[in-house]
């Protein structure tokens, strides 16, 4: 317990000062600008300001991204609750109670409970991250190659279970990927694989280049067949604080809501996405008059805001104490990292402490920033949504264009996106979820090298991803999640948690 | 991408599932690429892995995944093919190209464009990117276009000194001697600024309350 105090008070003493919190300030900012935004994600938007982080010291940088990030999740449920639409994908659900509560002329205090809701959430988060960081850095130590292999398959898993749609779908998307990062030279023998003898592809397939294509270039495409004219909200926004009734209604949501989302984030494979929608279920299920929802229940807000800012930071800790990255924003951070010389995994927490800590810290600093962002300053973030998609996207465009240019100099990435982009709308037009593929992209070099040198020290046998104790358990885990999500009766339950 | 249009409303023929089959020959296609592609490395054992093992195997996972697809498509009603724009694709890769081959100097066989920096490149990427849209209107397009186009310069080029081409550098012949690069950076981003005000004052007002907004998230 006394190290976790002195560690913290290492980590409040890096994120306080003034270039840090300057950093959180803009992080926070720019995630809840696209976070408010429909039609622009933080994938994009942190592969976007990558270069802009190359000329600060590698702690402010991961402060700012991380900024962006959990801002995101705050921005998204303003939107959520005043125009019914979802600024980000972990908002849907606070749609369903959040835009009924505005339109019986609550909006104030739906937007009021849900950024408590989420500074609370990210409080506990910051707590669990900070408590469980040595004790996870320390189980990490004792993993051996086939253990992060089985870990791996395991998060892959989880990924095919958590998308949306047709599992086969899913799974063949989580192949893809994983061929993708077989491109470029290989790494044990140096032969050239798949480049075509391109010379720019000798090196792989540039992991911003494929995410801004799949989900910057695609996601515009996407968003030009998918709009729509209609009259922004004119309503009076009302009280932002919730009385002692609205308080005690929503309390237990919170917590419940606050504990389900960090434990989905923890787990690899993007579990945060669920957190929103477990905790509505779960709502539904404890109220005692369920009908409510979906009519301006407020638990119906309280609960999924704070489970979406729960998972989003908890889902920084499988990236910080095992450098397994367990979605595509956290893959960025990875990219992030390695920009700065950091290798992400157990060794950042001793080598670079003041990075580890000061991180974390920033997290619960930043909190309290989105909490003042977003209150009192929610008018500003409604007048951006008059700004009409077909001057937005072009905006975008340039921004990704540049951004993408300015990380390698190279006008070939620039025609990547591009390339991707097609890719990435082809993808989504047939059915498929780029989420997974770009995940299984990630992992794919670690799971391969990790396989390999596995392989290496059993001399050949497979078994020793069975024998060995850890290993066998975690790939038990995904057999029995495969077979669990294919059962005929689950699917069924899954399908409806998705189409709550 | 003529078939989508056949797919979509013809219901009766044995393909049940449009989106299936396109989904299905698409991944069969890519596995088979992949292994031709493959071919020549060696596989080794699993004792010691080749370079050709790990892709040939996931070539071999992606394609039966496709073949399963396939099978459903015949087998089980499922999705048509949604409607294809072919607008948004074509302007939006247009315009990334523009972005990327006035950048910085670039030659093709017999086309060689000069460097022209972000000046042109940007204003060009965000003019033939905005016109995916069928509700394009040129003059907000342009204001979009002079007004972001220098904040990028001044953020990108002055404040952040990041190896961008600004501005082609025979303008820079054009300026009075003893400018520094920052400087005509500085006096070119304050003119482009000052023109899209002009054209923005210039267009008048007009008010209609209603705009396009996107109806669904982007997946995370």
């Amino acid at each position: 317990m006394g190290d976790l105090v002195s560690n913290l008070s290492l980590g409040f003493g890096v994120a306080l000062s003034f270039q840090n919190l300057g950093l959180a300030f803009l992080g926070c900012l720019v995630g809840t600008l696209i976070g408010v935004l429909p039609g622009v994600g933080p994938i994009a938007t942190i592969a976007m300001l990558l270069p802009i982080t190359f000329g600060l010291d590698p702690v402010g940088a991961l402060i700012m991204l991380a900024g962006i990030y959990y801002g995101a999740q705050y921005g998204g449920s303003t939107t959520a609750i005043l125009v019914n639409i979802p600024g980000e994908a972990t908002s849907v659900v606070t749609t369903l109670d959040g835009h009924q509560m505005a339109r019986q002329g609550r909006a104030g205090i739906a937007l009021g409970i849900a950024a408590i809701g989420s500074f609370f959430a990210g409080t506990v988060a910051t707590v669990v991250i900070a408590a469980l960081g040595a004790p996870l850095t320390s189980l990490a130590l004792i993993f051996g190659p086939a253990e992060y292999f089985s870990l791996m398959v395991m998060g892959l898993v989880f990924a095919v279970v958590l998308a949306r749609g047709s599992i086969l779908k899913a799974i063949a998307m989580i192949l893809v990927g994983v061929l993708l990062s077989t491109v470029g030279l290989d790494l044990e023998t140096g032969e050239e694989r798949m480049t075509l003898g391109l010379p720019f592809l000798i090196d792989g397939i540039d992991f911003a280049v494929l995410a801004m294509g799949v989900f910057g270039i695609a996601e515009i495409l996407r968003n030009l067949d998918h709009t729509e004219t209609r009259d922004v909200v004119r309503q009076a926004i009302g009280r932002l604080l919730p009385n002692r009734e609205d308080f005690r209604q929503s309390y237990k949501p919170v917590l419940r809501g606050t504990f389900i989302g960090a434990i989905l984030g923890i787990l690899p494979g993007n579990g945060a996405v669920l957190g929103p929608f477990a905790s509505y279920t779960i709502e539904k299920k404890l109220a005692k008059d369920p009908s409510r929802f979906g009519r301006g229940a407020i638990e119906g807000v309280a609960g999924p805001e704070s489970a979406n800012n729960a998972g989003a930071q908890t889902s920084f800790i499988p990236l910080l104490t095992l450098g397994i990255p367990p979605n595509a924003v956290m893959a960025l951070m990875v990219g992030a990292m390695t920009i700065h010389g950091i290798v992400p995994g157990p060794q950042v927490m001793t080598r670079n402490p003041e990075l580890f800590w000061g991180m974390i810290a920033s997290m619960w600093v930043g909190n309290l920033m989105l909490l003042v962002i977003n209150l009192p300053m929610v008018g500003m973030w409604v007048r951006l949504l008059k700004v009409p998609y077909h001057l937005m996207f072009p905006a975008i465009l340039m921004f990704c264009c540049i951004g993408i240019y300015s990380i390698n100099s190279l006008p070939t990435d620039v025609m990547f996106i591009g390339f991707f982009g097609i890719v990435g709308y082809l993808l989504i037009k047939f059915g498929f979820e780029p989420a997974p593929m770009l995940l299984g992209f990630v992992l794919g070099k670690l799971l391969e090298e990790n396989l390999r040198r596995a392989l290496i020290l059993s001399r050949g046998s497979l078994e020793t991803f069975i024998d060995r104790p850890v290993s066998g358990v975690l790939l038990l885990v995904a057999v029995v999640l495969l077979v669990v999500a294919l059962l005929p009766s689950i699917r069924k339950g899954r399908d409806e948690v998705f189409t709550e | 991408m003529s078939m989508s249009e056949e797919g979509g409303r013809d219901r009766r023929g044995p393909v049940r599932s449009p989106q299936n089959l396109a989904a299905g020959l698409s991944l069969v296609f890519l596995a088979g690429l992949a292994l031709w592609l493959t071919r020549g490395l060696s596989q080794g054992h699993l004792n010691a892995m080749g370079p050709g093992m790990l892709p040939d195997w996931l070539a071999y996972g992606v394609g039966l995944c496709g073949i399963a697809l396939l099978v459903a498509a015949f087998l089980k009603d499922g999705e048509p093919l949604e409607a294809w724009s072919l607008r948004g694709p074509f302007f939006v890769v247009v315009a990334i190209l523009a972005f990327a081959v006035t950048i910085r100097p670039f030659s093709l066989g017999p086309v060689a464009i000069p460097g022209l920096g972000m000046i042109v490149a940007g204003p060009l990427a965000i003019i033939i990117g905005g016109y995916a849209a069928p509700e394009v209107q040129l003059r907000p397009l342009l204001v979009l276009a002079f007004g972001l186009t220098p904040f990028c310069m001044v953020l990108f080029g002055d404040l952040l000194n990041l190896p961008i081409p600004v501005f082609p550098q025979s303008l820079a012949g054009l300026m009075p001697d003893g400018w520094s690069q920052k400087t005509i950076l500085r006096v070119l981003a304050a003119l482009m600024a000052v023109a899209a005000v002009v054209i923005h004052i210039s267009g008048g007002r007009r008010k209609d309350g209603k705009i396009d907004v996107v109806t669904q998230p982007e997946e995370i």
